[in-house]
């Protein structure tokens, strides 16, 4: 869980957010990698691992791409990052389609995680949450503090047996 | 760059009973009558309905312990906090399937929709006839689904939680004349947080870590949360425990842990049971531990109206669209939050802005899909990894499940809807639904995800055939229980969470009926 970013992962990764993020994200290119990040430190480590050794490849590649002019992804202007990311999301095998969209999924996720992000789409959930919360509270107590006791009951058709183990 | 986290979820007030990592700084020896490997749907009722009768049990899960109150709307958060892998599980495969599995106490019970539906008459049918199962046939098992829908308290929404975006639902499936009933949740007046999937903020949803566990430490057991199990401990065909380590912050290994028992069950879930079975040396007589693979593949619609939805305002799945059933296809509304909407669209740059500025006009329709092949989890260095091959037909199942969803959307009223398959533009009316018929779809196009993983220590009477007996006992073990949906031997068709805690009720009866430690 405590994955950080190498410099270069950081580098490449900003410069993918043009890249599949709408322009207005742009603005947040530094928060959107920095939740790449915790997203990448959830995962098993083997998982992160052969995703940073892709995202490396994906960089290095470049250098061998004719249009790109022996330049590395993340060194790539925006219209160019956009045409090697399509030469990888159609690429020659799987491994290159499951990269690049993995990597893009990733960011995506990272755009719309971005608090300005979801106001500018009206999306407030924890202001519902806390609404319905406490109506249910008001309205309902009687029967949730029924429910909570009818847990924790004991079944008058299962008697217990004593107990035969020790514990430790 | 180091990401700073933003506060999602909390840990503190730990309930008595719960032994977390931090209380465990030295190597932990225990003793109990039963050990059960995981807190969901199975681990959960039946460590319950065994410590009421008065059986020493101990509860061990790899997961947290997370509160009600440590539930919020920050989904992302909650993904990497409460799902294995932070959700980046998958079945590789020609397309490969993304699922979920819950890590937390309680487990994918804290994770899912909550809804609760017995195993349809069919497949029960169906079980006692090809597995020869005793005791399984609908009449048999009504004792079992009712105590269970008493515990977890199943029943209807009430009116006012139902969103806009359920309603439409039912309106399109109203004006094609479609069978659409209202869902069954393990819910007390849930108010339509639609949360379900992060953890429910309300305490409505009557997950495993509301009902079960608390009822379980009630009557006596213990658990260990943040601890797993590394190996089942074997003497000859017998199992007399676990042995694991507390699992650390980082991930890391910490303390070991070890549980003497006179009987073991395994309730980690069909990817998790069978390669803890395997790495255990547990080898069944059928060779098809891990086999028979089933998961409901699930995809995805997106459909904008002109009126505002709001689809996070209201229940989770307040309907179920039943039409199709038969045919082994299930609709509803299930709205996801934005960031996860966006993540598994394919649109991306301005395109994904784009149909992001209708999210609040947007209702996600999802359909399950009861699937015909199986696939495989093998366990890889220990770890398991799933392989699984959507089958032809169910392939085309999936095309016309989406075409007939489309349809329903536009008869409640879209302007377009997007599809699960890439490459295929946006439904712009009823005629282009279709039209997906008239193209191949490769299934490489097709973005299938699941969260039910059935079938993987199947149960049945013949040894040669299946992992289990028709209570869950591994054949040919003695000591050692099955407790999960690995035990389905079949798909079922409809959400698993009852049917696992049915099946939970009724072999916890067999176990005290058959008690001789």
């Amino acid at each position: 869980m405590t994955y950080a970013h190498a410099p270069l992962t950081a580098r490449l990764l900003g410069s993918l957010v043009p890249v599949m993020c709408p322009p207005e994200a742009w603005p947040l290119a530094d928060a959107i990698v920095a939740h790449v990040g915790l997203t990448m430190g959830a995962l098993p480590t083997p998982f992160r691992r052969a995703l940073v050794t892709g995202l490396y490849g994906y960089d290095a590649l470049a250098l061998a791409w004719a249009p790109g002019r022996l330049r590395r992804a993340h060194q790539l202007p925006p219209d160019l990052a956009e045409r090697y990311y399509l030469s990888w999301e159609h690429g020659p095998t799987p491994a290159h389609q499951q990269l690049a969209k993995g990597v893009g999924q990733l960011i995506k996720l990272g755009c719309y995680e971005q608090p300005a992000m979801q106001a500018a789409l009206g999306y407030t959930p924890a202001a519902w949450i806390e609404r319905v919360t406490r109506r249910r509270l008001e309205v309902y107590r009687d029967d949730i503090e029924r429910q909570q006791a009818a847990i924790l009951a004991p079944d008058p058709l299962r008697p217990p047996r004593p107990r035969r183990a020790e514990g430790a | 760059m180091v990401a700073v986290p933003r506060p999602a979820v909390r840990t503190d007030h730990v309930p008595a009973g719960v032994t977390t990592r931090d209380d465990l700084t030295a190597p932990l020896t225990l003793a109990a009558d039963v050990v059960i490997v995981g807190s969901g749907a199975g681990g959960a009722t039946l460590a319950a309905e065994l410590a009421e009768c008065g059986l020493d049990v101990v509860i061990v899960e790899e997961g947290r312990y997370f509160a009600t109150r440590d539930f919020t709307a920050d989904a992302s958060a909650a993904v990497r906090a409460l799902y294995r892998d932070g959700g980046a599980t998958m079945a590789l495969g020609d397309p490969p399937v993304l699922f979920q599995e819950g890590r937390a106490v309680g487990g994918s019970t804290v994770i899912n929709g909550g809804m609760s539906w017995r195993t349809p008459e069919r497949i029960l049918d169906r079980w006692a006839r090809e597995a020869a199962i005793d005791g399984i046939r609908p009449a048999d098992m009504e004792p079992y689904f009712a105590r269970v829908e008493r515990r977890i308290h199943v029943a209807g929404q009430d009116p006012e939680s139902i969103g806009t975006d359920n309603a439409l639902l039912k309106r399109g499936a109203d004006a094609m004349g479609w069978k659409v009933i209202p869902n069954l949740r393990n819910q007390v007046h849930c108010p339509g947080s639609n949360n379900c999937a992060f953890g429910c903020p309300t305490g409505a949803k009557q997950s495993a870590l509301v009902s079960y566990i608390p009822r379980a430490l009630h009557f006596g057991a213990r658990l260990l949360s943040d601890v797993k199990i590394d190996r089942i401990v074997m003497a000859g065909k017998r199992a007399t425990g676990v042995v694991g380590h507390a699992v650390g912050a980082d991930g890391e290994p910490g303390v070991a842990v070890t549980v003497h028992a006179a009987l073991v069950v395994a309730a980690c879930g069909a990817i998790q049971t069978p390669a803890l079975l395997a790495r255990s040396g547990v080898r069944s007589p059928s060779g098809r531990l891990g086999h028979n693979l089933s998961l409901h593949p699930n995809v995805k619609l997106t459909a904008v109206f002109d009126e505002p939805v709001r689809g996070w305002e209201g229940v989770h799945q307040a309907y179920q669209v039943r039409e199709f059933e038969a045919e082994g296809l299930l609709f509803a509304a299930v709205n996801i939050p934005p960031s996860i909407l966006a993540m598994t669209s394919h649109p991306r740059g301005a395109a994904l802005g784009r149909m992001m500025r209708d999210y609040d006009k947007t209702v996600v329709a999802g359909m399950l899909c009861e699937d015909t092949a199986t696939g495989r989890v093998r366990s890889i260095g220990g770890r398991p990894q799933a392989f699984y091959q959507l089958a032809d037909f169910d392939a085309a199942k999936l095309v016309r499940g989406v075409a007939l969803l489309s349809e329903l959307l536009f008869a409640a009223g879209a302007r377009r809807v997007a599809t699960p398959f890439a490459g295929v533009p946006e439904l712009a009316g009823p005629d282009d639904t279709r039209a997906l018929y008239a193209r191949p779809i490769p299934k490489r196009a097709m973005e299938v995800v699941t969260v039910h993983m059935m079938g993987t220590a199947a149960m049945g009477a013949d040894r040669a055939r299946y992992v289990t007996d028709g209570h869950g006992r591994v054949h040919d073990a003695d000591g050692l229980m099955v407790c999960d949906a690995s035990l389905f031997p079949t798909p079922i068709g409809v959400n698993p969470m009852e049917t696992i805690m049915a099946l939970a009720t009724r072999a916890a009866a067999h176990v005290l009926d058959t008690w001789a430690p």
